[in-house]
Parts: C-alpha cells; structure tokens; sequence
C-alpha cells in the first residue's frame, strides 16, 4: 500500500484521463434552486478519518490537467456527444450557467481557506502557500464532491481449484466444514481471519464471500485452497476473479423516494408494498443501488471498487436536489 | 381438394366470432373458430380413389398439433385475465392492454419453464401492471388475494415481468388509493350490524381523510411504508373526528370489524405515529392551549388542525440540521462559535418544549446497530499474496482422535 487510500488513487487515474466520460462526477441538478454555497456542508467525523492526505502536489497548477472539470471548456463537453440520452445532454447544458456560479462562489471561498479554521473544506489538502484563486486538488468542484466515501461490506470472488473432491472426506478432516448434501450440494468452509465463508463445489470450483476487500478476499481464497491442499487433494488457484462488491454510505439526510421514482422513473423502480427502500439501476457504471428514506444507500453490482465510488458520485448529486426541495418547508407531493 | 372454404359470413355457434380459420389436424383438414377454438367442420371424406391416394401422414412433430397446445394454454390464460378485468370492473380498453402483455409474456422464453403456478400468477401480474400504467389504484394486496396467490411469489413473478418486457411503472398514487380504497368501507349507509352512530357521509370521510393521509406524507410517515394500514390509520381518524363525542372511544380494531375491512397489523404503528404528529401542531393552536393536551383532544379537533397545517407544521417542527447544531454545540462547548451558540439554542429549547426535527421516524429513533468498524491500518495493509504458515491452516485440521470419535458420531457410511 502506498499511503493514498483507495479514492485517492481513483481521483488521480481519472485526472490523467482526458475524456468526460471518465469524470467522476455527472452533475444533474434536480432542483429548480441555485447550487448551494460550498461552504454549507455536513461536517462528518468519518470523512476526515478515512480520508488521507494527498502525498505531494504540483507547487503550480499550469501542469495539472483540469479539462476533466465540466465547467471549464465548452470544447470539452462537445466532444462527448457519446454521453447516454439526450437528457443527460441537457442537462449538462443547463448545468453550465449554474457551473460558472459555482466557479465564482468557489473563487471566494478559496480566498478565506488560508484563514479560515473550519472543518468544512471538502476539497482534500488545503495548502495554504498557493494562490488561492485556483481549485485545491484535481477533483470535482468543491460544491460537487460529497466527502463521503463508501465503504466496502461484502466482496464474492470465485476461484477454480482444478481437482475434483471428495466432499465427505473434507467434511470429516476438516474442523470448520459442514455439508449436508440433502441440503446443498457443497461444502461450506469458514475461516477466522479474514473471517470469510467458502463454498467448495465437488468439480473443485470454489466461492468465497465475507471479505472486505479485495485483498482480504484473495488472500482468504488462498487459505481455503491450502487447507484443501492440506487435506490431500492436488488444489491449484486457476482463475481467481471478483464477481461483485457490495458497498453502502449515509448521506446523511432523508430522501424523498416518491420524488425521486417520479423524476428519474426509467432507472427507478420502488414499490413500498415490496420492499422499503427504491432500487436504482444505474447505467454507467452498471450497479444497482438501493436507496432507503434514512439516507442510507447500498451499492452492489460492481467488478471493481472504482465504480462504487463513481456511482457514488454520480447519485449524491441527485440525491441533494432532493434534500434541497424537501428543506424549504413542507410541500404536497 | 375443395375443403370448406372460408365462409364469409358465418359465424361460430359457440362464441358468434365471425373468424374462422381452415386448420389441419394432422392429416385431417378443420374449419375452426379462431376466437373460442370451437371446430365447426370436421375432415371430408374422399370421393375418389386418386384423392385418397394423395392424402400423406403427416408426422406429429410438423402436425399443428403442437402449436395447438401452447394456444389452449394461452387461450386459457386470455379467459383469466378477461374475468379478473370483469371482476374489478376495470374499463374495457384496460382488458386488452392486459391481454397483450399477457400475450407478449407467455411467449416471452423466460415464462415457458415456469411452473404452473407462476403462469397463473402471470395473468394477475399484467393486470396489475395495466391498472397502474392507468394510474387506476389497485394493489398487490387485492390481486393476491384474488388469484388465491402467495405474496413473495406474486412479487417475483411481477419483478421479472417488469424486467422482462421492460415495462416502466409508475408509482401507485396515494390519493386514488384512499378513494377506492374506502369504498370498501361498510359505513355509508345504515345496516343491521352497523349501528346508527357508526354511519358517516362519505364525501366527508373521503375528503378528510385524503387530508389527513398528506399530512402523513409530509411528515415523513409514508415513505418506505406499506400504503393500505397508512389509509387504514388515517379513515379512522378522520371518522372519528366528525363525531367525536360518540366515536373518541371506539377502538381501531372495532372501527375495522364494523367497517367489514381487514385491520393491518402495521395500522397500529401508523395511528400511533399520526397521533404524536397532531399532538405536537396542537400544542401550538393558540387557542387550545387553555386545554390540557392530550391525544383524544387533538383528534376532536383535527379539522382546525387540518386548515392550518402549513403553519402549524412549521412552529411545530425545526429545520432538518437545526438538531444537530444544537447537538453539537452543547457536546462540545469549547470552540468559541459553538459557544455562541448554546446560549441561544438553550433558550429557544425552553420556548419551543421539545421541537423535534422533521425526519422519518427511522431516524428520529433509530435502533441501536451494530456499527461496522471502518477498516483498519493493518486490514488497509493486506495485500492478498502474504505467506500463509503451516500452524495456521493446521488449526482447521482435525487429529486422528477426533476424526474417529466424529465419523462414529455422524454414523456416516
């Protein structure tokens, strides 16, 4: 590991990108209000522990490439007529006027960062020395970027042990195996640490779940293998692949699901009789998340920890139109 | 060959449909209703022997025959979803949307394998999914309950469909859902086992309710919830605030059983909840301040509540963050702007008596969790091809001793 966290390392490969496309960010305004203040965020403990500080930043920013950033060139966004749907489209053209705000308030918010003590700066590595009129770091727009990161619950990965196995006999030489074949046909493993559950399949084909990352994952799928091995059979560790990732975060506000279905209806689909929270089926990148009225949200669907975050991303900013319509006051639906 | 041509002008005996269609089963040439499959005439006998020469088996396999099964099956699931429209008295143009997807999704590859039980609940699903294109407020609940059907397995069938066929639903309007839904409320007339106290104008009932069951929504009582106990909750308030004198002491439970509706199990929770809701905005009608406060006075006086609700809403309840300023400002204390803070924070506490912020209720009581920690500096440090030492998978090994005991244990052959 290197010091930057996971995000880190993300936000910079997408720095280096040049198409929009790759943006973590697909600002969609949903409300009809203007962009609020960057100023006026939720100070949460969390970000400021998961969050680490960048290792170095360029002294001047004139090498740092920022054509990612929306609001920046117009060139830029025609490029990308790729972008799905014509709404999006529109949406990023109405978006620009209210960029341009953006831009201005952050302009007068940088002015007061050398000053200012607060914890509220959302951008990461706040260096006083350099000349306040240009953003902090390569990422979205303060007013954009949520500050929360999503943590990682549950990682699936499959690996092929390439042997055929005698289930009974690991059932009986191993301590932490059970198998009922009336039940399933498969032996189920448990390991402590990473405390992680396997699925081992007679073809030799295995299933671990439980880890919290993907390290953690592959390192438990080495360990049932050896225990395995242990146990007699020739296991080898073809074709180790992560077959989904489930994240979660808070937003920290209560949403309005019956709002959000009406608006965004071709990706929603929330059914209270069903199910309490609203199923949200991102196209890119391709997750589903789930969205409770807590704010709590669940991301699943993902090979790889970048599209948590980039899905993340995009839905925060959809999500706050809706904490900002349901603010001013109570209003019928 | 001259087969009975198609006759224009005849119709089928059994259904009247004008649609007939010459078919042949197997080797036998049939003039059939398209519309009820009724056959009207049957094969024709040869009159010569080159004729009968040139008659040939047909194999089963290229016969009609197959494709006969799949429609009577299909033509059966078209009559289900035809009485279940009846049924509901839906609008005719509701029928043959219905029909269509039904069509649509038996010939859909998924549903062929399907056991027959989730054919059945198909019917139901495009009915369903008509009625709410419509915005017509039928409910998962009813449909079930119709097709004698299991709920988890009626919500997979019409998860799928909708995946499926793509089709896009819009929400269930819960507005529409208070009318229809009571109209099933025994209530409006007098009748042997309802008694004159009991009966209510249902204009009136109908109005206040809607009223009340937006004040729900408002106050963050109906999202994420089932939507029929909120109607339950909010018809019984509603009624019993036209006539408080004699109603304030009926229960809900009774309320249910002289209506003739089922009483949710959720219906309790909700009315508690909308209880506590119109506790608060009454404590700020001025002129109810002279009373002592408490739930059934509220509920008398749910109309003047009602009229004024924006402002009652707004005195009753603070800003969503507001709480937690406030809360951070008095667990802090130190930092001179949170300082600054407490003083008036305090003394708005003591004015207000407890304002609470308007959150769902998940939130305002949230139940104790245990919390995950974030992963830690060693868990962050794992890299995933670390050494793996002997001891370690040794543990899960068991020793010769034990593997005895446990296979005369598990009597395993």
């Amino acid at each position: 590991m290197d010091g930057a966290s996971p995000l880190e390392r993300y936000l910079e490969r997408c720095a280096g990108q040049d198409d929009l496309s790759a943006s973590p960010q697909l600002f969609t305004p949903m409300s009809p209000y203007d962009v609020d203040l960057p100023i006026q965020t939720t100070p949460d403990a969390s970000f400021s522990s998961q969050f680490n500080q960048p290792k170095e930043l360029p002294p001047d920013f004139s090498s740092v490439d920022l054509s990612f950033l929306p609001d920046i060139s117009q060139d830029d966004r025609e490029q990308n007529p790729s972008e799905d749907g014509q709404e999006r489209q529109k949406e990023l053209d109405g978006s620009v006027s209210r960029n341009e705000d953006s831009g201005i308030f952050m302009d007068e918010s940088s002015l007061s960062y050398p000053d200012a003590t607060q914890p509220s700066s959302e951008t990461s590595g706040v260096c006083p020395p350099l000349t306040p009129m240009t953003p902090m770091t390569p990422v979205t727009p303060a007013s954009e970027s949520s500050g929360i990161v999503p943590q990682l619950q549950n990682i699936v990965s499959t690996v092929n042990l390439a042997c055929k196995l005698d289930l009974k006999n690991i059932a009986l030489h191993a301590r932490n195996a059970e198998y009922n074949p009336k039940r399933f046909a498969a032996v189920i493993m448990r390991i402590r640490e990473p405390r992680t559950t396997a699925l081992i399949f007679s073809s030799g084909k295995m299933v671990c779940t439980g880890a919290k990352s993907e390290e953690q994952s592959r390192l438990a799928a080495r360990k049932y293998a050896r225990v395995v091995q242990k146990l007699g059979f020739p296991a080898k560790f073809l074709d180790f692949k992560i077959q989904n990732m489930v994240g979660s975060c808070d937003v920290r506000f209560p949403i309005r699901l019956e709002g959000l279905v009406l608006t965004h209806q071709q990706f929603s689909s929330y059914e209270p009789e069903l199910f309490p929270g609203l199923i949200y089926r991102m196209v890119k990148p391709r997750i589903v998340l789930l969205i409770f009225v807590s704010g709590k949200v669940v991301l699943t669907g993902a090979k790889e920890r970048s599209e948590i975050y980039e899905a993340f991303e995009n839905i925060y900013p959809i999500l706050k139109g809706f904490k900002k319509a349901s603010e001013h006051g109570p209003q019928s639906n | 060959m001259a087969a009975g041509a198609m006759a224009a002008g005849a119709s089928c005996p059994a259904c009247g449909s004008s649609a007939l269609v010459e078919d042949a089963h197997y080797a036998q040439q049939q003039l059939v209703c398209a519309a009820c499959g009724c056959v009207l005439a049957e094969g024709l006998l040869t009159t010569t022997y080159t004729e009968e020469e040139h008659l040939r088996e047909v194999a089963y396999s290229q016969s009609t025959g197959r494709k006969e099964q799949l429609s009577r099956c299909m033509q059966r699931g078209i009559r289900r979803v035809q009485d279940l429209c009846k049924v509901l008295q839906l609008p005719s143009v509701f029928e043959e949307t219905a029909v269509s997807y039904f069509q649509r999704a038996f010939q859909h590859p998924s549903f062929h394998l399907v056991s027959l039980e989730k054919k059945e609940l198909l019917g139901g699903c495009c009915v369903f999914v008509t009625c709410r294109q419509h915005n017509w407020p039928l409910t998962m609940g009813t449909v079930c309950s119709l097709l004698y059907a299991k709920k988890e397995l009626f919500a997979s069938v019409y998860l799928s469909v909708q995946k499926e066929l793509e089709l896009s639903v819009p929400a269930l309007s819960l507005m529409d859902l208070v009318k229809t839904h009571l109209n099933s409320f025994r209530l409006f007339q007098r009748a042997a086992d309802v008694p004159a106290p009991f009966v209510e104008d249902k204009e009136k009932m109908v109005a206040r309710t809607m009223q009340i069951v937006e004040l729900a929504s408002e106050t963050w009582l109906v999202t994420g919830r089932h939507p029929v106990p909120i109607v339950t909750a909010a018809a019984f308030l509603s009624w019993q605030s036209l006539q408080p004198a004699a109603r304030l002491t009926c229960t809900l439970a009774r309320f249910c059983k002289v209506a003739g509706v089922d009483l949710p199990p959720p219906a309790h929770l909700r009315l508690k909840e909308l209880h506590e809701i119109l506790l608060r905005m009454a404590s700020q009608l001025a002129w109810l301040r002279v009373f002592k406060m408490d739930k059934k006075m509220a509920v008398k006086h749910i109309g003047d509540l009602l009229q004024h609700r924006m402002f009652l809403l707004k005195k009753s309840f603070c800003a969503e963050d507001a709480e937690e300023q406030r809360a951070g400002a008095q667990g802090e204390g130190s930092p001179g702007a949170a300082r600054e803070e407490t003083r008036p924070s305090e003394g708005k506490r003591q004015r207000d008596g407890g304002r609470r912020p308007l959150l769902p209720p998940c939130l305002i009581a949230p139940k104790k969790r245990l919390r995950t920690a974030a992963p830690s500096a060693s868990d962050l440090a794992i890299t995933g091809d670390e050494p793996i030492s002997d001891s370690e998978i040794e543990q899960y090994l068991r020793g010769r001793e034990e593997i005895r005991a446990f296979s005369r244990a598990k009597a395993w052959p």
